[in-house]
C-alpha cells in the first residue's frame, strides 16, 4: 500500500510492528524482505513520490573544512531517495576492507565479507546486476577490478507497484520523522510532521532509521539531544567518523598494450592495490579508473615525453604507427582513514521549517591519503612500466605537492559512517547486526553503518547489509 | 675560542665541509641498471626510456 499523506494512512487501520524511516535502496530493501516474512511494516517517508524544491530545502547545510558539495545537491529527499539520481555504479566492498589495517586507527568491522556473501545473489537481482567477476592481479602490486555499471535501479519507481499491492507494506509518504523518543532502553515513538505542521507521534514495535548516510547522524543526534540521551545512550561516536570518496584526476597514462586488461563499453577500466602492497607501503585502498580519451589526447603527452625521456617517445611513435591504444585519463577515488574529527554536528544556528537543527558537516582530507594517492599512481605506473604495457604522468599539482583542485569531481556523494558498527561502545553506534548499543528495538540501515569506507561505491555493500538486516530482523520478531 | 675549533683549523673545517657533497655523490653512485623506475617530470618511466 501507498499513502500519499499520512491523513490518508490514518484514516485505515494498519497496525506496524515495524517503522522504516526513508525510502531509499536501504529502507525499501528491509521493507520488501520483512513484508515477504509476513511482518507488518510502516514506511515513512519525508518526501513525496517527485522531486520538490520545498522538501529538498530541508537537507541544506554547512560544510566547514575542505570543499564539497552542497548538502542539498548531494542527495534527494523523495520516494528512492538518493537512487533517484546515482549513476548505478556497483561493486561490493573487498574481503579486506572488513579487516583491520595495522598502520590506519580505527580500522576492521566486527562482521568479515563472508557474512554478506550470501546475499549478494539477493543483491545482484535487486539492482539487476549480471555475475561478479574475481578481480584479475596485473602485478603484484596492482589487481583489475570489476565496476559494473548497472542499470541505476530508480527503487521508487520500480518497486512502487509491489509496495502498492502488499498488504504487509504500508509506505507513507510525505511524512517526516522528525524525533525519535526514548528511554533509554527502547525507541518508544516517532514524532511526525506532515502538511506543514505537527502530526503527533507513531508507535511500533521495532524502529529502523534508513534516511541516509547524512541523515541518520542528524535524526539521532537531534532525537538523543531532545531526550537526554535515550535514544543513542552511548553517543560518543554518534555523527563521527564521517567518510567519503574523495575523487581528484591524479594524472594521465599512454597505453600501449592492453592484453591485461580491457576497457568496458564507455572505455574505462578500473584498478586497486593488492592487499600487500597497501600493506607494504601503508597506505589505504583506492580505485584508478583509467578513462581511454579519444586519439588527438595522445599528441600532447607524447610531445611532453619526448622533452623528458626521447627513447621512451620513440617506442611510443613505434607502437603508434602498430598498434597503440590510445592515451588515458586516471582519476583516482580512494578510502579516507576513518578519523573521529571528521563529524556531522547540529547547526546552533539554522533550523529547517521543522524546527529541526540543520547539518553542520566536518570533514577535511588527511596526509596519510594524500599519500594514498600518490603512492597509488606510482605503484600504477610502476607495474605498466615493468609489464611494458604504457606509461604514467603524475599531475603537476599533485608531484609537486600543491593544493588539491577545487574544480573537480571532488568526491563521490558517498556518505559514509557517522553511526558506524563495532564492538566498541566509545567508537561505534551499531553492533554487528545494525542494533543501536544498549537499545533494544532501535536499528540503523546505510551506509551511515560502515566503519570504513572502502575504494568502491556504496550502494551494493548498502543493499547486502540491508538484506542481512531484513533477514535477522525476521528471525527476532518471528522468534 | 672553543675547544673545537682550537684543535682543527678553520681551512681543515672548511675543506671538510666542501668535501661532503663529493662524498655523498660517491656513496650514492648512479643506478645503471636500465630498468630502475625513475621518475623525471611527473614521468614513471624505466632508466633506459632517458638514454
Ligand atoms: C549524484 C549521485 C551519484 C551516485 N552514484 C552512485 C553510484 O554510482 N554507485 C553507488 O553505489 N552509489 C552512488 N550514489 C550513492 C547512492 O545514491 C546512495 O548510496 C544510496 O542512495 C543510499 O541509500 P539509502 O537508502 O541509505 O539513503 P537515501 O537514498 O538517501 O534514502 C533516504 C530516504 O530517506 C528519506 N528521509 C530522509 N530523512 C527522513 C526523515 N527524517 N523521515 C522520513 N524520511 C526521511 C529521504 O527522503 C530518502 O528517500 C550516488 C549518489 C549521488 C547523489
Amino acid at each position: 500500500m501507498i499513502f500519499d499523506s499520512y491523513e490518508a494512512f490514518r484514516a485505515v487501520n494498519f497496525t506496524a510492528k515495524v517503522c522504516i524511516l526513508g525510502s531509499g535502496p536501504a529502507g525499501t530493501t528491509i521493507a520488501r524482505k520483512l513484508g515477504a516474512a509476513g511482518i507488518p511494516v510502516v514506511v515513512l517517508e519525508a518526501g513525496s513520490r517527485e522531486f520538490s524544491d520545498d522538501s529538498q530545502d530541508f537537507y541544506r547545510g554547512v560544510t566547514v573544512g575542505d570543499p564539497y558539495f552542497d548538502l542539498d545537491i548531494t542527495r534527494l529527499r523523495f520516494m528512492g531517495g538518493s537512487s533517484n539520481h546515482w549513476a548505478g555504479w556497483c561493486r561490493v566492498l573487498d574481503s579486506q576492507d572488513f579487516e583491520a589495517k595495522a598502520w590506519a586507527p580505527d580500522t576492521g568491522w566486527p562482521l568479515g565479507c563472508a557474512d554478506i556473501e550470501p546475499y549478494l545473489p539477493e543483491v545482484q537481482d535487486i539492482l539487476e546486476l549480471p555475475d561478479f567477476r574475481p578481480d584479475v592481479p596485473i602485478s603484484d602490486d596492482i589487481r583489475w577490478v570489476q565496476l559494473i555499471k548497472s542499470p541505476a535501479v530508480r527503487f521508487g519507481e520500480k518497486f512502487a507497484d509491489e509496495l502498492d499491492r502488499s498488504r504487509n507494506v504500508a509506505v507513507v509518504l510525505s511524512t517526516y520523522a522528525t524525533e525519535l523518543t526514548g528511554d533509554g532502553k527502547r525507541v518508544i515513538a516517532a514524532k511526525l510532521w506532515s502538511n506543514g505542521q505537527d502530526a503527533g507521534f507513531f508507535t511500533a514495535d521495532y524502529f529502523i532509521v534508513c534516511t541516509g548516510g547524512l541523515e541518520n547522524s542528524r535524526l539521532l543526534l537531534w532525537s538523543n539531544q531532545r531526550s537526554n540521551g535515550g535514544v543513542v545512550p552511548k553517543a560518543t561516536a554518534l555523527g563521527r567518523y564521517w567518510m567519503e570518496h574523495p575523487t581528484f584526476e591524479g594524472g594521465n597514462a599512454i597505453l600501449a598494450d592492453y592484453s591485461a586488461f580491457e576497457v568496458d563499453a564507455t572505455n574505462e577500466a578500473f584498478f586497486s592495490p593488492t592487499p600487500a602492497a597497501m600493506e607494504r607501503l601503508e597506505i589505504m585502498n583506492f580505485g584508478i579508473r583509467l578513462i581511454q580519451t579519444p586519439y588527438p589526447g595522445i599528441k600532447s603527452l607524447i610531445a611532453d615525453l619526448a622533452c623528458t625521456a626521447p627513447e621512451m617517445a620513440e617506442w611510443v611513435s613505434y607502437q603508434l604507427s602498430q598498434n597503440l591504444r590510445c592515451a588515458a585519463q586516471l582519476y583516482v577515488a580512494w578510502e579516507q582513514a576513518p578519523l573521529a574529527s571528521n563529524q556531522i554536528r547540529l547547526s546552533k544556528t539554522d533550523v529547517d521549517p521543522a524546527g529541526v537543527p540543520r547539518i553542520e558537516l566536518h570533514w577535511k582530507k588527511s596526509e596519510l591519503e594524500r599519500r594514498t594517492l600518490l603512492e597509488g599512481l606510482r605503484l600504477f605506473g610502476t607495474t605498466l612500466v615493468r609489464k611494458d604495457l604504457g606509461r604514467v604522468r603524475i599531475a603537476d599539482w599533485l608531484a609537486n605537492g600543491g593544493d588539491y583542485p577545487t574544480n573537480e569531481e571532488l568526491a563521490g556523494h558517498h556518505h559514509m559512517g557517522g553511526t558506524r558498527m563495532g564492538t566498541d561502545v566509545t567508537k561505534s553506534v551499531v553492533d554487528a547486526n545494525s542494533k543501536v548499543h544498549g537499545m533494544d528495538n532501535l536499528y540503523v540501515g546505510g551506509s551511515s553503518v560502515f566503519c570504513t569506507s572502502g575504494e568502491c561505491n556504496p550502494t551494493t555493500t548498502i543493499v547486502a547489509l540491508a538484506c542481512r538486516l531484513g533477514d535477522h530482523l525476521s528471525k527476532v520478531i518471528g522468534a | 675560542m672553543s675547544f673545537f675549533t682550537k684543535k682543527i683549523s678553520r681551512r681543515t673545517i672548511m675543506q671538510a665541509l666542501i668535501a661532503l657533497p663529493a662524498l655523498s655523490l660517491f656513496r650514492k653512485l648512479p643506478d645503471t641498471d636500465p630498468d630502475a623506475i625513475v621518475e623525471v617530470n611527473g614521468w614513471i618511466l624505466k632508466r633506459s626510456d632517458l638514454t
